[in-house]
């Protein structure tokens, strides 16, 4: 009889912890999105909220592949760039309206993390370097005059006609939503907890029975959408642009920075880290450049020395110190 | 892990909490200003954009300090004139530092008008960090006077928030470049440009021009915009042995181009690029004298001067108060534009019968082919481009250890002959 009642406890006390844990998650996906969809109530700068709205999922997207796999894709601008030329093209010369063009625009990313596929047999640096590269090619590539028929080549891409500010807020709404859940999924998914395991020891991982290259490309293709939604949405607020403003190596960095400082590979880190940081950026960084600079590059290096999990280890960190004096005390 | 993913809830609540803090206090900073705005206004709000630094700080500082200078002048003299309070009001400028960056910018002219709420809206140098002020502008009826962007998407019949103020669209500014390599009997011409809007379209106007005179380019080809080794293409230009090579790009492109052919080994008869004469001060610290002698560019204003204005001081004017107030700033093109640009708004302001944006727009319509300004004619098309400005051909000239650039095309304005083919040494 004991047992049985040890035994019904401990599954009262599972599900518990189920719930628990849905409600987290649920919170998760559902505190940043619903606060982003009230934030235009009290700031009319619609624009400078999407940009933030577009950091974020781009720090998911990161938080994505380098957080569960371990690949830094300085490149990562690709996806970005081409979901922005896959929205244009799909609103020019496919007809679609801006809703459709922004979805088409994370297929076209997708596309594309097809072709570099190949680049997954590479590591660390070499990773880095081949991802920007390929970047590069891209953007030289879109901005070709030979291709003026299709992209506009280099004199931009318009899509005024279908400009909406409302419109495409709100659509960075549902993007930042579907990046968070994206997340949440992938970590209390199969395919998380072998992505973790390959990023700990791909060997033993695949003795274990996880395919490692099957896992690589599933976070890749999803990182590759989060981007090209990203993109996609960043040129429907935008409307008019250039192949350099899509494939600003910048906002490559400004994604892993943000990613890295608020802590990869958990679910909110990478929201904390595009939030603060695109704030404090929009505060300092424009009055003072070269102080935000200084102070950017002082957090980047502050983070690769000393914090590898960002902000949320910091607090994790602080969090078990604390429960240990409270443990001493007892 | 319980503990780890709480931490992780409240940091996020945390973050949302301070940009939600963040948001209210630049919402109540907008609050504060649109209930002014309902008054009759004490200052009239310029708002621009500069780059310190980047690709475009060369050209964009210069520009900010033209908008400055005109912004000084105004408030000196009382004010700026505006016909709907038949008054001289004070000029307020706010002005935000993109750093060369499109999405920064695209953030900038959004709080320039949601938060600033500008009066006058003049965007930063070039199409890159002018496109993303367009559709903005046009969403929230403002006005844009453009300066220095030639981009040929922006100016279109539906959209009649944009008037083109100083620079004329680059596909027209090739034109004079055409009839001088006529005139020379040049016919084997070699053409590098670079992969964006504003060197792609003076490529495409220089390539049609010779096809109608029955000269094909023996080399017509694209690079990248980031492109600052030139070597193999020099090489490769070299090897169509043409009588002219003529290189479109920006000066980050400009100056290593015209530093590597010495170095290449190769010699031309006629270079032409298009940067030295718009920042000839740059160009002489960065080419020197011995690589930048005797090639060509478009001459522009101070070079060109228009003594017989109607709208603001002439070139020799400026170019002497401008001195005066910025003494460390050459006299350059971008810092003429900006002033020109900032003589247009003010010309609006001055002849619009109501406080709008719109009644800015015809009323400057109206007096489109009218004035004259310190950089040339004012003349805008039906859609808002700028069409009245004209860019004689001109070469540099070794002078006193430094250079100086003539007009050396057409004849009706050439103040020496070209030498043709540049001398050797």
């Amino acid at each position: 009889m004991p047992e049985r009642d040890a035994d019904a406890s401990g599954q009262r006390a599972t599900r518990a912890r189920q719930w628990r844990r849905r409600g987290a998650d649920l919170a998760a996906v559902l505190v940043p999105t619903v606060l982003f969809a009230l934030a235009r109530t009290v700031d009319s700068n619609l624009l400078l909220l999407v940009t933030i709205m577009v950091y974020v999922v781009l720090a998911q997207g990161v938080n994505v592949i380098y957080g569960f796999t371990g690949y830094l894709p300085f490149g990562y601008v690709g996806f970005f760039g081409a979901g922005a030329y896959g929205t244009y093209i799909a609103v020019a010369h496919l007809g679609a309206n801006a809703v459709e063009a922004t979805v088409l625009g994370g297929v076209a990313a997708v596309l594309v993390a097809v072709v570099l596929i190949p680049l997954l047999r590479l590591r660390g640096a070499y990773f880095a370097i081949a991802s920007l590269a390929a970047a590069l090619a891209l953007s030289s590539l879109v901005s070709n005059p030979a291709l003026t028929s299709v992209t506009n080549g280099p004199y931009g891409a318009d899509l005024s006609k279908v400009f909406s500010a409302g419109g495409s807020y709100w659509m960075a709404v549902v993007i930042v939503a579907v990046a968070m859940l994206a997340v949440v999924v992938l970590r209390r998914s199969r395919l998380g907890l072998q992505l973790r395991a390959v990023r700990a020891d791909q060997v033993s991982a695949g003795y274990a029975g996880v395919n490692v290259v099957a896992a690589r490309t599933g976070a890749w293709l999803l990182s590759a959408l989060l981007a090209g939604l990203a993109g996609g949405v960043y040129a429907w607020s935008i409307s008019v642009f250039y192949p350099t403003a899509v494939f600003d190596t910048t906002i490559s960095l400004f994604a892993i920075v943000f990613a890295l400082f608020g802590g990869v590979g958990t679910v909110l880190g990478p929201v904390v880290g595009a939030v603060v940081l695109y704030y404090v950026y929009n505060a300092i960084g424009v009055s003072d450049p070269q102080y935000f600079q200084l102070i950017f590059g002082v957090v980047i290096v502050i983070i690769a020395l000393f914090l590898p999990g960002g902000l949320a280890a910091v607090l994790v960190g602080a969090r078990r110190r604390l429960a240990l004096r409270g443990g001493d005390v007892r | 892990m319980k503990v780890h993913r709480r931490l992780l809830g409240l940091a996020g609540v945390c973050a949302a909490t301070g940009g939600a803090v963040a948001v209210l206090a630049t919402g109540a900073q907008a609050g504060h200003t649109r209930a002014s705005a309902a008054a009759a206004p004490k200052q009239i709000v310029v708002g621009t954009l500069y780059a310190s630094s980047g690709a475009y700080a060369a050209d964009s500082l210069p520009q900010y300090d033209g908008v400055k200078f005109w912004v000084n002048q105004m408030n000196k003299s009382g004010g700026v004139y505006v016909a709907a309070y038949h008054k001289k009001i004070h000029v307020k400028l706010v002005a935000y530092n993109d750093q060369s960056s499109p999405t920064t910018a695209a953030t900038l002219y959004s709080q320039l008008i949601t938060q600033n709420h500008v009066n006058i809206m003049i965007p930063d140098f070039g199409s890159v960090l002018t496109a993303p002020a367009v559709s903005i502008a046009q969403d929230h009826h403002q006005l844009l006077f453009d300066a220095t962007a030639s981009g040929t998407v922006f100016f279109t019949p539906n959209n009649p928030y944009i008037v083109g103020s100083g620079i004329r669209n680059s596909a027209f500014w090739p034109q004079p470049l055409v009839q001088f390599l006529v005139a020379k009997h040049i016919k084997k011409i070699a053409i590098l440009y670079d992969a964006n809007d504003f060197d792609a379209a003076q490529a495409a106007t220089l390539d049609h021009g010779l096809k109608a005179h029955g000269i094909r380019p023996v080399y017509y080809q694209s690079t990248a915009t980031t492109t600052t080794t030139y070597g193999t293409l020099i090489d490769s230009i070299a090897a169509t042995n043409p009588q002219a090579v003529i290189e479109f790009g920006y000066n980050t492109n400009d100056v290593p181009f015209l530093n590597t052919i010495p170095t290449s080994g190769h010699r031309f008869n006629m270079v032409f690029t298009v940067f030295p004469g718009q920042l000839p001060q740059l160009f002489q610290q960065e080419v020197g004298t011995k690589n930048l002698g005797y090639t060509y560019t478009y001459a522009t204003p101070p070079l060109v001067p228009y003594s017989k204005v109607n709208l603001g001081l002439n070139t020799a004017q400026f170019s002497r108060a401008f001195k005066h107030s910025f003494p460390s700033v050459p006299v350059t093109y971008p810092a003429m534009a900006g002033y020109g640009t900032a003589l247009i708004a003010q010309e609006a302001l001055a002849k619009a019968s109501s406080f709008t944006q719109l009644a800015m727009r015809r009323a400057i319509g109206n007096e489109s082919g009218k004035l004259t300004t310190a950089i040339g004619q004012f003349k805008i098309t039906k859609d808002g481009a700028q069409e009245g400005e004209f860019l004689p051909v001109g070469q540099v000239f070794p002078s006193h250890g430094g250079t100086t650039i003539k007009v050396v095309y057409p004849t009706s304005m050439a103040t020496t002959k070209a030498k043709y083919p540049a001398p050797k040494g």
